[in-house]
């Protein structure tokens, strides 16, 4: 769970939410409607939901990023289409307004917005600008009586519903700054807004996304928020949070998917044994079990970093639990056989609303090569005790063999057995064993250093696979704190296994690839290299 | 166009950057922002530098650069590893 569930200030909060959403959400009927009922965002409402970050003076609750996830997690399990119509208001919508927008902003637009009476979208994507947001095209330029604001978004969630849109723009010449970007407020029914027509999408369809056009609008200069032509930073500061809270929806779907295959694996019975009982299976379902802990740990660790730190974790939050919850609902559809490709499960539901996180907030490929940029540019990573290998290998494989032999209920559910004490030797192990997975991080991190020189930062595949590595890092350590903090003998066991498997994926991150040439000549008819940077 | 290398150091810096970001050379001045004004984020500035020790053949490693804001101190960065290099 994220947070836990004896955290003060969430969990009552999160109770009162899983009440809400067991009785109000229809998760198959939002994807077949491809709407939200009005009575949910209306009971989301009631519970003061929409306002839960937005500060206390004016209307919200003033909660914390954290309490933040622990809600969306909660909201994802039920339904992922709601937790990102919630999240995308609370993250990428309102967070710029609240950090940057001047006192009468705050006036005009957040009490609406924490009441629920204004939802808030969010819109950077361009046609030509996804991946790359340097590129914007859509613009505002100053015109003595306002800003004259022309271009197009794309898939803006929240887009149909929105009262209050955040729009980045390129602003040259604002703040005299040759090549600025800003950010924008738009209210719902300026001249010159149109708002296009629900896209049709794979997954979230409960969730709108539209374009927005804008033609020739007007604005005051009021509508600037933050500071001109510092829309760059601010962007960075919105998208981690918008990242975070994000990731913590998929915590929510993998928790909601490794909880039916645990009430499945119990009751069915394949070769005369419950599947529970299979090797094979137990398996499996202890590293989803194990990836899940992490993922939660990640996220809920991430969630109460400082503005800075958030900017670089939140990259690993995102990937690590995007990947993570789509590789373990299309596990858990595995375990359930023919039973999980039909719609009744809720599985199928899953899987296509997870599918769009490792694109939507960053697409991963793309943020790992930012995370491993940005670990090369950490000027002083924390220290670390050193480790020999042969003893990290040696413990771990002592903690794995001690999961292997816990009983079936052990892996299912907390039973008192899981929840015993973690012994001193299997905590040790553990941390031994993401010692180790530090210090190959470290030596891949150190070997591209000496090899590139400052040309590493060129060098795209192998930031990439730094970021990779560095995302299991961090995953395994937020894992490892988590466990130690708890001392509970199944998520002690579960740090390891994941260790395992996080050296073994490393490992492989660090080898030489193959030359690019290779690559090129696989590709030499189908695609060729196009000419150019 | 590439300036040749028998260029100044300033005119060989500007064409670079100009191939990170859509300005002409004529456009960019030293009291620029990378970030601000040029719309670099802290990773491009560093691509920068990694295209600026390949086209001037510096030795710069990773430990030995701090983070550059402005068009001006990266010439001067330039400058001072091209000293290093010459004596
Ligand atoms: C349902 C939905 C909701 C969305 N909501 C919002 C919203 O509210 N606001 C908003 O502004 N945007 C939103 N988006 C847009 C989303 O953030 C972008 O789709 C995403 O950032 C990727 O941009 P792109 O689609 O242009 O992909 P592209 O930039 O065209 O990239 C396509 C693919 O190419 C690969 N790729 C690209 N660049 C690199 C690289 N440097 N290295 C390695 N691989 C690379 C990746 O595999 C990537 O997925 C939403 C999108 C969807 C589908």
């Amino acid at each position: 769970m994220l947070p836990r569930a004896d955290d003060e200030v969430s969990g009552p909060i999160i109770s009162q939410v899983r009440r809400f959403a067991a009785r109000a959400i229809d998760a198959r009927a939002i994807d077949r409607d491809a709407a939200i009922p009005r009575e949910v965002l209306s009971g989301l409402a009631e519970l003061g939901l929409f306002g839960l970050t937005l500060p206390e003076a004016f209307g919200g609750s003033g909660c914390s990023l954290a309490t933040a996830c622990g809600v969306i997690a909660e909201l994802a399990r039920f339904d992922r289409s709601v937790a990102v119509t919630l999240g995308l208001h609370l993250g990428l919508g309102t967070r710029g307004l609240t950090a940057f927008g001047t006192r009468a902003q705050h006036e005009r637009y957040l009490p609406g917005l924490a009441s629920g009476a204004c939802l808030a979208a969010f819109a950077a994507t361009e046609s030509g600008a996804g991946s790359d947001l340097s590129t914007l095209q859509t613009n505002a330029s100053d015109v003595g009586a306002g800003l004259r604001v022309n271009g197009e978004k794309i898939y803006v969630t929240n887009g149909g519903l929105a009262g209050l849109y955040t729009i980045a723009v390129a602003t040259p010449g604002l703040g005299g700054s040759a090549r600025g970007q800003s950010l924008l407020l738009i209210e719902r029914g300026d001249p010159g807004l149109q708002v296009a027509p629900e896209e049709h999408k794979l997954g979230l369809r409960g969730s709108s996304t539209t374009g927005l056009v804008f033609d020739s609008m007007l604005l005051p200069h009021e509508r600037v928020l933050g500071e001109a032509s510092g829309g760059a930073r601010e962007l960075g500061i919105i998208l981690s949070w918008g990242r975070t809270l994000m990731s913590a929806g998929c915590c929510g779907a993998a928790r909601a998917a490794l909880e039916k295959v645990a009430s499945h694996l119990s009751t069915r019975r394949q070769f005369g044994r419950p599947l529970a009982a299979l090797e094979v299976v137990r398996e499996q379902v202890a590293l989803l079990t194990a990836r899940v802990f992490a993922m939660e740990a990640l996220v809920d660790e991430v969630s109460r970093e400082s503005e800075k730190a958030l900017l670089v974790r939140s990259l690993a939050a995102k990937v690590f639990s995007s990947e993570g919850a789509w590789a373990i609902v299309d596990g858990a559809i595995q375990l359930h056989g023919g039973l999980g490709f039909i719609e009744d499960t809720g599985l199928a539901l899953l899987l296509r609303d997870v599918r769009v996180t490792r694109i939507f907030e960053g697409a991963n490929d793309v943020l790992l090569a930012h995370l491993g940029a940005s670990e090369l540019l950490q000027t002083s990573p924390p220290p670390r005790a050193a480790l020999s290998e042969a003893t990290a290998s040696a413990a771990l494989a002592s903690a794995a063999a001690a999961l292997a032999s816990a009983s079936p209920e052990a892996l299912a559910s907390p039973s008192a057995a899981a929840l015993a004490s973690a012994s001193p030797e299997a905590l040790a192990s553990a941390a031994a064993g993401a010692e180790a997975l530090a210090q190959q991080v470290d030596a891949l991190q150190k070997s591209l250093q000496a090899r590139f020189r400052i040309g590493v930062f060129r060098q795209p595949r192998w930031l990439h696979r730094l970021g990779a590595a560095c995302v299991w890092r961090e995953a395994i350590d937020a894992a490892l704190r988590r466990a130690r903090a708890s001392g509970r003998a199944d998520e002690v066991a579960q740090v390891s296994l994941l260790t395992q498997a996080a050296r073994a994926a490393v490992s492989t991150l660090s080898a030489e690839p193959p030359p690019r040439e290779l690559y090129d000549l696989c590709l030499r008819e189908s695609l060729p290299r196009p000419e150019g940077r | 166009m590439r300036p040749d290398p028998t260029a100044t150091v300033d005119d060989r810096v500007l064409y670079i950057i100009s191939q990170l970001v859509p300005v002409q050379p004529s456009q960019i001045r030293a009291e620029q922002r990378l970030r601000e004004d040029l719309g670099m984020d802290s990773v491009g500035s560093m691509e920068l530098l990694s295209m600026l020790a390949e086209e001037l053949d510096l030795d710069i490693g990773v430990e030995d650069i701090t983070e550059v804001h402005t068009v001006g101190a990266t010439i001067a960065l330039a400058k001072t590893f091209l000293a290093r290099k010459a004596g």
